[in-house]
């Protein structure tokens, strides 16, 4: 399998703090890939560069061999790269499936003169429709008419990645998905990512949590420092003595 | 859903009616008071618009103004007929909107609030400091009325303020609808969106400030529009015409009503400008707009910040209830 | 040219010296409470008009007018406080407008109490200190300049020295630290508002003699301390003193130079500009919005 998203020599410079200092690593087509390392290893900051939060300071991120680094969000977005955030982020105030026809944008385009002249009814059915088969893969079709705000966290979670999907990624970019779950919560979440490996879609986790993603990656990155620390199949990593070191390293400064 | 058509199709015929009735029982000042109704509510629909994608403007009455002096100008100065100066006095209004967007949409909240009243202020400068062509601070005077409509049987004669009424409704119920249809479409959800997460919006591609860009330029042309209505029926616009006061009456008429729905700022205004006109005239009291005006404003966002659609909201569900007793489960 | 340029720029201190007054309040409203004052050019206005009522009307000694009038206006934030913002504390743009409900019914209560005339305050002295032959400054203008150096030494020693002082600081920064050292945020706000609605009224009396008084003069005074605000950074004390010099001196030189009208066309483009480039303005770097 080929590499779809390509990181290249990544920097990000916040002030005087180098938050992330030459990051290279690749992402396979098809593959569930985790991102991890310690707090403040320069993770999401790694996240938000990919996503078009930030414009790095040097280096590139290429996908499907286009560079994408320095884009604004949107455009990356329309490239296929969309992303989740930590917390339940979602329109709040919006209806579980309003929430999904946001997702459902790029693909019906909405225009100006349909809506003017009411000549929407289509194009619409279609993003229901669209919109409909997302939430039933996430198990969330009961849920439809509820406002976002009013769902439990695990169904908060679900939404988040629902409204992703529903904009049709290529790459799926999901920073933290198993915080602040129960264990049955973090169960069904990693089945979902399964299913959705299974339907095509590349995933790139964020996690702080290294327990958690183990059984499930294929292909683990693992950031110090804002650097790699090194690379490779859930097995070797953990059993890597640098990475061994990284997080208890950590733990002996926390405590 | 489908269950009270005919007793919203009623309720609409009713609503028609009273409209086409409404001039006839009033006085000559109170019919003219009810062409300023008709377009306010034009001014504070379109308004609302912007205020969908989470922003509040203080330049919207400077839009309007934009509306009026483009209109009145294309007709005096290059001979447009006014039909079309009105049309292309609103264009102006979106396309100085959509300039000023890129400043504007630099900034956010407070500052957006700020940026905007700055920006407006400084039109209105403008108008008053360059005699030619806005007239300065006496503004542009005899402005071309609009222009008879002569059926041959019959002729329509748009100074009587009973005919400028019904044109001017008849344009407003249509910006009306197309500002509810822009609403309910993909658009409208996508305001929605863009108001109350922007960041997760963009993340699923949303362009957040085109669509940023696309409110106010909408608001702005129908605000555009609402200024020339005006305009051809008064016949005379100054600077002090959209000044900061009168975009506080349309803050106010906007905040009393309520924003969330379509006809929260329209209860508003009708409810403020019926005050106004007809208690404090009564009472004699016409000095105290701004004194009125002022302790509802403090009243409404201190006691009512949900506004008076709110209060229409609970009698729609109370009157539900009692007609469908057992059918409708919970609100 | 040079005499002209020393008269300007007398004119501009004088100018300077009422604005800063006017935006420190407002910069210290907003630091503490987190909300925009926009009815703080009526407080300027209340302010003149109780001179107009006590001192051209009732003929009270002017300093003990002035005095007043500082009390007077400094208990009209209290109310503010106690009505508007304190119950609005988590609403900002809730508080902003009713600010802006506010300024319309002190705007209206004045119009009914006074009528929408212009009032002149007689001086309460004639001499002017004459530098040169075209260089003069009236000593009623020179009160002005006095009075926000004054206060504004007064308000400095006050925040630095003083254990509520620097509660109003702290709590402009966290209102959490301020509270573990025993002091209500409550009457920090109150504090607040008294002395920022204070300032604007000890500007408006004072000054109330040298300038022209009606009932919307709030309207430019707010629109100038907005545009001072926002270019010294708006949680700045200091930078809203150090750009309320800068603005009075390029206000008043293109005034003189050129008009009234051009000169606050330039003062809000100024504004837009900095809003655009720096929104946290050019002498600030604190960001609470």
């Amino acid at each position: 399998m080929s590499d779809i998203l390509i990181v290249s020599d990544l920097g990000k410079q916040f002030g005087g703090i180098k938050a992330v200092d030459g990051l290279s690593f690749a992402v396979r087509e098809g593959d569930i890939h985790g991102l991890i390392g310690p707090n403040g290893a320069g993770k999401t900051t790694t996240f938000n560069l990919i996503s078009g939060f930030y414009k790095p300071t040097h280096g590139y991120v290429k996908f499907f061999d286009e560079e994408i680094s320095g884009l604004r969000m949107h455009h990356v977005a329309r490239k296929g790269v969309i992303r989740t955030f930590q917390h339940s982020t979602l329109f709040a105030e919006l209806t579980v499936l309003d929430n999904v026809l946001v997702g459902t944008h790029m693909m019906f385009k909405p225009s100006l003169t349909a809506a003017f002249l009411g000549r929407e009814r289509q194009s619409r059915a279609k993003a229901i429709e669209r919109a409909n088969e997302v939430l039933e893969f996430f198990g969330l079709q009961a849920f439809v008419d509820q406002l976002a705000g009013e769902l439990s966290h695990g169904h908060q979670r679900a939404l988040g990645m629902a409204v992703a999907m529903a904009s049709q990624p290529k790459i799926l970019l999901l920073d933290e998905p198993f915080t602040g779950m129960n264990p049955e919560e973090t169960q069904t979440m990693m089945g979902l990512m399964g299913k959705l490996r299974d339907t095509g879609i590349t995933l790139l986790l964020v996690e702080h949590d290294m327990t958690a993603i183990m059984g499930l990656c294929d292909r683990i990155t693992v950031m110090n420092f804002g650097k790699l620390l090194t690379e490779g199949k859930p097995l070797e990593i953990r059993n890597h003595p640098d990475v061994i070191e990284a997080y208890l390293g950590k733990q002996k400064n926390a405590s | 859903m489908s269950k009270p058509q005919p007793l919203i199709l009623l309720s609409f015929l009713l609503l028609a009616v009273v409209l086409i009735v409404l001039p006839h029982g009033l006085s000559y000042s109170q019919r003219e008071i009810l062409v300023f109704l008709t377009i306010n509510i034009l001014v504070v629909s379109s308004y609302r618009l912007l205020t969908l994608t989470g922003e509040w403007s203080l330049g919207h009455i400077v839009m309007m103004g934009v509306g009026a002096y483009g209109s009145a100008l294309y007709t005096k100065e290059l001979g447009v007929p006014v039909p079309i100066s009105m049309i292309l006095g609103a264009l102006t209004a979106g396309i100085i909107a959509w300039g000023l967007s890129f400043p504007l949409f630099r900034m956010k909240g407070f500052y957006f609030l700020i940026g905007s009243f700055a920006a407006g202020e400084i039109i209105r400068l403008l108008w008053k400091r360059f005699r030619d062509p806005f007239g300065g601070p006496k503004g542009i005077k005899r402005i071309d009325p609009f222009p008879d409509i002569d059926f041959g049987f019959v002729r329509i004669d748009f100074f009587d303020p009973v005919n400028y009424y019904y044109f001017a409704l008849i344009i407003v119920i249509l910006c009306l609808v197309i500002l509810w249809r822009i609403e309910k479409s993909m658009i409208g959800l996508t305001f929605h969106a863009v108001h109350w997460q922007d960041k997760l919006a963009e993340s699923t591609g949303v362009n957040v400030r085109a669509y940023r860009t696309l409110a106010l330029v909408i608001s702005a042309t129908f605000a555009g529009l609402a200024g020339t209505l005006l305009a051809h029926y008064i016949g005379t616009v100054n600077p002090n015409v959209f000044d900061i006061e009168q975009m506080v009456f349309v803050l106010t008429w906007a905040i009393v009503g309520g924003t969330t729905t379509i006809y929260g700022p329209i209860i508003g205004c009708i409810i403020l400008t019926a005050l106004n006109e007809i208690v404090l005239r009564e009472i004699g009291l016409e000095q105290g707009r701004p004194l009125v005006y002022g302790l509802i404003l403090i009243a409404s966002v201190l006691f009512m910040p949900k506004g008076l659609e709110d209060v229409v909201k609970k009698v729609i569900e109370l009157m539900k209830q009692h007609v469908f007793r057992g059918r409708i489960k919970d609100v | 040219m040079i005499e002209l340029l020393l008269q300007t720029g007398l004119n501009a201190l004088f100018a300077a010296a009422y604005l800063s007054l006017v935006a420190v309040g407002l910069v210290l409203i907003f630091g503490v409470m987190g909300v925009i004052n926009f009815a703080h050019g009526e407080l300027f206005m209340l302010g003149a008009y109780v001179v107009v009522a006590l001192y051209t009307n009732l003929q009270m000694p002017f300093f003990l007018v002035v005095a007043i009038g500082l009390i007077f206006v400094g208990l009209v934030g209290i109310v503010m406080e106690m009505t508007m913002f304190h119950p609005l504390r988590d609403n900002p743009l809730g508080g902003l407008v009713a600010s802006i409900g506010f300024l319309m019914v002190i705007q209206a209560l004045i119009i009914l109490g006074f009528g929408v005339r212009m009032e002149h305050v007689p001086p309460v002295t004639q001499d002017v200190i004459v530098i040169s032959e075209k260089v003069r400054l009236p000593v009623q203008r020179l009160f002005v300049i006095l009075s926000a150096l004054v206060c504004l030494s007064a308000l400095w020693l006050f925040l630095k020295r003083t254990k509520f002082g620097w509660a109003l600081r702290a709590s402009a920064q966290d209102p959490e630290a301020a509270m573990l050292q025993g002091i209500s945020t409550r009457t920090v706000s109150i504090i607040a508002l008294f002395i920022g609605a204070a300032l604007a009224g000890v500007a408006g009396s004072v000054a109330a003699p040298v300038i022209s008084i009606s009932p919307v003069i709030g309207h430019s005074v707010i629109v100038s301390a907005f545009i001072v605000i926002i270019v010294g950074g708006i949680g700045s004390l200091e930078g809203a003193v150090l750009a309320s010099a800068t603005y009075a001196f390029i206000h008043t030189v293109i005034t003189t130079f050129v008009d009234g009208v051009i000169a606050d066309i330039v003062g809000l483009s100024l504004m837009l500009m900095v809003l655009i480039i720096k929104p946290t303005g050019m002498f600030g770097t604190q960001d609470r919005v």
